[in-house]
C-alpha cells in the first residue's frame, strides 16, 4: 500500500490537463508546477509519456518556441477536446473522492 | 549542454526507438523535449534518475508504448535495405570491371545480406549504444568489421570454387553504368534515411577495388572509363558528404538557439 504511484495513476491525466488550461506551458515548468502542488512521489519524467498520449488522443496541441540557451521548447496547450475530457475528469473525482470520504469518515466515528 | 550521463541516456533512448520502429520526427521531438528537461533540471543540480525513474530501462518502454509503429515509414526501409544491398555487392566487381552474375550471386548476397544486417543490426541498435561514449566502440566497430569482411571473404573464397555457371557478364560500358547506379543508390538512401554512413561505407569498401583497378599489371579494357566513372563517382560522393555535414551543422545550430 506503500505506493502511491498505482493510486495516482489516472488521476495525473487528470491533473496534467487542469494545470495545461491554466496557460501554456513546456515540460519541465509541468513537473516544477506538479512538484510544487505537492507531487513528490513519481519521477519528473512520468510525464512525457501521459503528454504523448494525450497529443496522440487530441486532448493538448503542441507549439515548438525558442528559449535563450538549448534547443526549442516544447509547449503543450489544451484542445477543445482537452477541455472536456478536464471537466468529464472533475464530475469523476468529485464523485469519487465523495466517496471515499464517506467511507473513511464513517470508519472513523 | 547536458551531462555525458543524461547524453548517455538521450542516445540509448533514440536507439531504442528506432529499433522499435518508431517515427522518425517523432523520436526527434521527444529526446529534444527530454533533453531540455534534462538540461533544465541538470542546471539545478539534478540527475538523470529524476527523469527516468529507478530503471531507465523501464522507463524507455514506457515511452516507447506511448508511442506509435510507423509501419508505413519501416516498409519504406525494406526496398531500400535491399537496394542498398545490390548496390554493395556490385560495387567492388563494377569499379574491377569483372561485374557478372550467377545462380550462385543470389545465394552469396543472401547468406551474406542476412547475416550483416542481423550483425550490424545488433551492433548498431543494442551493443553501440551502451558504449557510445567510451573507446570501447571504436574497438567493436572495427573489430566486427573485420569479422563481417572476413566471413565476407571466406564466402568469396567458397564461391569461386563452386565455379557457377555465368549468366550474365557485364561489358566495360555496363560497368561503368552500374557504378553510376550504384552511387546514386548510395547517394538516394543517404538522403531519405538522412545519414551520411551509407555514402561513407561504399567510399571505403571501394577503396580496394579502385586501387587494383588504377595500378593494374596489364591495363584494363578501357582505363580512361574506368578512372572517369571513379573520379565521378568519389566527386558525388565527396558533394554529397559535404552536404550532409553542412546540414547536420545548420541543423544543429537551428536547435540551439
Amino acid at each position: 500500500m506503500a505506493d502511491t504511484t498505482q493510486m495516482l495513476k489516472g488521476i495525473l491525466d487528470g491533473c496534467l490537463l487542469a494545470i495545461i488550461k491554466e496557460g501554456e506551458i513546456y515540460g519541465y515548468e509541468l513537473a516544477a508546477k506538479l512538484e510544487s502542488y505537492g507531487f513528490h512521489s513519481f519521477s519528473e519524467g512520468t510525464i512525457y509519456p501521459l503528454l504523448l498520449r494525450m497529443q496522440k488522443e487530441g486532448l493538448v496541441s503542441t507549439t515548438l518556441r525558442k528559449s535563450t540557451a538549448g534547443p526549442k521548447r516544447k509547449y503543450y496547450s489544451l484542445t477543445e477536446k482537452g477541455e472536456q475530457e478536464l471537466g468529464q475528469f472533475i464530475t469523476r473525482w468529485e464523485q469519487v473522492s465523495s466517496s471515499v470520504n464517506n467511507v473513511l469518515d464513517k470508519r472513523g466515528k | 549542454m547536458v551531462s555525458k550521463q543524461a547524453e548517455q541516456f538521450l542516445t540509448e533512448l533514440r536507439f531504442y526507438l528506432i529499433s522499435k520502429g518508431k517515427n522518425d520526427q517523432e523520436i526527434n521531438e521527444i529526446t529534444e523535449e527530454l533533453e531540455v528537461h534534462l538540461m533544465e533540471a541538470e542546471a539545478e543540480g539534478k540527475d538523470v534518475s529524476h527523469i527516468t525513474g529507478k530503471s531507465p530501462k523501464q522507463y524507455m518502454k514506457s515511452i516507447g508504448e506511448s508511442m506509435q509503429t510507423d509501419y508505413r515509414q519501416m516498409a519504406g526501409m525494406v526496398p531500400m535495405f535491399i537496394l542498398l544491398l545490390a548496390a554493395y555487392f556490385s560495387l567492388g566487381p563494377a569499379i574491377e570491371g569483372k561485374f557478372s552474375i550467377s545462380e550462385g550471386t543470389i545465394w552469396l548476397a543472401l547468406i551474406t545480406g542476412a547475416a550483416g544486417i542481423l550483425i550490424y543490426g545488433l551492433l548498431l541498435l543494442k551493443v553501440l549504444p551502451k558504449f557510445f561514449h567510451s573507446k570501447w566502440s571504436y574497438v567493436l566497430l572495427v573489430g566486427t568489421s573485420m569479422a563481417v569482411t572476413g566471413l565476407f571473404v571466406a564466402l568469396m573464397l567458397w564461391y569461386k570454387t563452386q565455379g557457377f555457371e555465368l549468366i550474365y557478364v557485364a561489358s566495360p560500358a555496363e560497368n561503368n553504368w552500374i557504378i553510376v547506379l550504384c552511387a546514386a543508390i548510395f547517394i538516394g538512401s543517404a538522403i531519405y534515411s538522412k545519414t551520411w554512413f551509407t555514402i561513407v561505407i561504399p567510399l571505403f569498401l571501394s577503396l580496394g577495388p579502385i586501387a587494383s583497378t588504377v595500378i593494374p599489371e596489364e591495363v584494363n579494357n578501357d582505363p580512361f572509363y574506368v578512372t572517369v566513372t571513379v573520379l565521378v563517382f568519389a566527386a558525388a560522393a565527396a558533394l554529397a558528404i559535404a552536404i550532409f555535414l553542412l546540414q547536420r551543422k545548420k541543423k544543429k545550430s537551428n536547435t540551439r538557439v
